[in-house]
């Protein structure tokens, strides 16, 4: 550590460029995952919400939610500590001049999906919705009357709730009645036709014995959405591989740095000081340099977000940020090890031109 | 008893027809307090003599004996245990670590080894080596004079039983080269060290008990 802290704070330009250079890879890797996990709220968020923890579909829907319909009636055979049935449809919600992809939940306002309101209140009546408020970034607003594209039916916007987006499009709540004009029209039956019932059990096995009923994990749900699992390994991939970069640049400099300070570790070790002292010197200068690299990489990308506009979806998730820093701090060591070899293989007597 | 002991130790580099022999077969032994020379032609094999005494270099046979020690058996790290704490190396070019200030040279030792000198016996060494105003200083502001007189100090820090100097001189004029040679003869003096000056330097000989020649790999004591 003295030795290591001493050379940083001489050698203060060369070693500020190292720093720089981690730096600008830790906010690479803060960023993507802050884009990661944006865009992964952007699919999920409304589902999140409603803390469940698995949803029942019919089993030939193959875990989509938007392929799978069933009776109403199919509740009575499901055994939940809480359940709570769902009708979704996917529309083009038009009012005005303003048009917005929406995905429409069909919803008892007695279960555990119905969401909170943050501005106006429940929908109380037929063709009411509560609608996530991404949509007040497509122009839309409390008492707005929309218009779908697959039917003659209105909606009226009676009020808004937050973090509801599903697949990407803003979620708009209403009753089992009115979804059913929505997707039916005339043909509506008695019987209330919906697309999946989410529960909340300990014991997910036991909670359907129906043969043509499919019990699907909520984590395992969510990665079946459409896109979703793409997405999110595209950009955990380029995470991956920041990190195999950074640990091969801090190799490279680090390696460069001990080359030319050979003749002095031989002087060291000629002088009877142990290699071991000498490679945990560059260790303990390793994590320096990456700790502070970090720190500043993580601050500039919070401060980043801050500036961002709303329409780019980062959502920071300081624990995840924060694994991935430590992970940027552990492959930096990982990069020394080269240079630690190095100075192990050096022979003092070469220094001292014996 | 002799502090340092070399006994029937040889030493050659490559095989074949491209053998050197760099020390031929040499007995040699120092005595606590004494300031020995080593002086001969350049690839005479005195700076392979002075590595091997202090544990750089390990002889093809032969013993050597550190204050009784055998340190042709030891490994790597028991011998870097013995430099640190028996052996202090002067070089010829600096030997001081360039990012670290004078007095930062000398407490890197104490980092090392667990023991360390006391704040007056610190003092009395900047004092004898007349380095105290330097110690804020970097090696690239002083002097050669200077920078030897500090390797100087970093290889008395120890409190060594030897001190093995190769060419210590080569890189000052007369009147540094001569200051030094001073310096280490007062030293070796006041703290009984056996101090070994490898050099082709004959008028810095006066300063020296005993001198030897070194000739194609053998080592003659010279009479006086
Ligand atoms: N590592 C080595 N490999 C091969 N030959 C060496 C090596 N070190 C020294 N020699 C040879 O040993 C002889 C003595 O060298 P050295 O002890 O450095 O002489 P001096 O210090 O007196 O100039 C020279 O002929 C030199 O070329
Ligand atoms: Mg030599």
């Amino acid at each position: 550590m003295f030795l290591a802290w001493n050379e940083i704070i001489k050698n203060k330009l060369r070693f500020t460029l190292i720093i720089g250079v981690l730096m600008l890879v830790a906010y690479l890797v803060f960023f993507l995952s802050g884009l990661a996990s944006g865009l992964a709220s952007l699919n999920r968020e409304a589902v999140d919400k409603w803390d469940a923890d698995a949803i029942v579909l019919t089993e030939e829907s193959d875990q989509s939610l938007t392929q799978s319909s069933f009776g109403s009636d199919a509740v009575d055979t499901i055994d939940a500590d809480e359940t709570a049935v769902l009708g979704q449809l996917n529309a083009i919600a038009q009012t005005g001049d303003e048009k917005a992809n929406v995905s429409i939940f069909g919803i008892n306002s007695d279960e555990f999906i119905m969401p909170e309101i943050t501005e106006g209140k429940e929908f109380t009546g037929a063709n009411q919705v509560v609608a996530g408020d991404a949509l007040k970034d497509d122009g839309f607003k409390l008492g707005d009357t929309i218009s779908l594209s697959s039917t003659e039916e209105k909606l009226e916007i009676v009020g808004f709730t937050d973090e509801a987006r599903f697949n990407a499009a803003p979620v708009l709540y209403t009753d089992l009645d009115t979804f059913e004009q929505v997707k039916f029209g005339e043909a509506a039956g008695s019987e209330s036709q919906i697309s999946g019932v989410a529960v909340r059990t300990d014991d997910i096995s036991g909670v359907t014995n129906e043969e043509d009923l499919a019990v699907i994990e909520t984590e395992t749900f969510i990665e079946s959405l459409p896109g979703y699992t793409a997405q999110s390994l595209t950009l955990n991939f380029m995470i991956y591989f920041l990190f195999a970069i950074s640990s091969v640049i801090v190799a490279i400099f680090l390696y460069v740095l001990t080359v030319q300070k050979i003749s002095m570790f031989g002087v060291m070790k000629a002088q009877g000081i142990p290699s071991g002292y000498l490679a945990r010197s560059v260790i303990a200068q390793t994590a320096i340099l990456a700790a502070v690299g970090v720190v500043v990489g993580l601050g500039l990308t919070l401060l980043t977000g801050a500036f961002l506009p709303s329409a780019v979806p980062v959502g920071f998730d300081i624990p995840t940020m924060l694994i991935y820093g430590l992970v940027l701090i552990v492959v930096a060591i990982l990069g020394a090890v080269f240079s630690v070899l190095t100075i192990v293989k050096i022979d003092p007597l070469k220094a001292i031109g014996g | 008893m002799a502090v340092l002991e070399l006994n029937r130790v040889k030493k050659s580099f490559g095989t074949g027809h491209k053998k050197v022999d760099a020390l031929k077969e040499t007995n040699f032994h120092a005595e606590r307090g004494e300031l020995i020379a080593v002086i001969g032609p350049s690839g005479s094999g005195k700076s392979t003599f002075l590595t091997i005494a202090g544990g750089l270099l390990s002889p093809t046979d032969g013993d050597i004996l550190i204050n009784d020690t055998n340190i042709a058996t030891l490994n790597e790290k028991q011998l870097s245990k013995i430099r640190l704490k028996e052996i202090g190396f002067i070089l010829q070019a600096s030997n001081l670590v360039p990012f670290l200030t004078v007095e930062k040279q000398l407490k890197l030792l104490d980092k090392v080894k667990k023991d360390n000198l006391n704040k007056g016996q610190l003092e009395q060494l900047y004092k004898d080596l007349g380095i105290g105003d330097l110690r804020a200083k970097y090696p690239s502001d002083l002097s050669g004079g200077e920078r030897q007189r500090v390797a100087i100090a970093k290889a008395l820090y120890s409190n060594p039983s030897i001190i093995l100097a190769d060419e210590p001189t080569a890189s000052l004029d007369s009147d540094r080269a001569y200051e030094v040679m001073e310096l280490l003869k007062e030293e070796t003096k006041n703290k009984k060290t056996t101090t070994i000056v490898v050099t082709h330097d004959i008028r810095l000989i006066d300063y020296c008990d005993k001198v030897y020649k070194m000739v194609d790999g053998v080592l003659e004591l010279q009479q006086p």
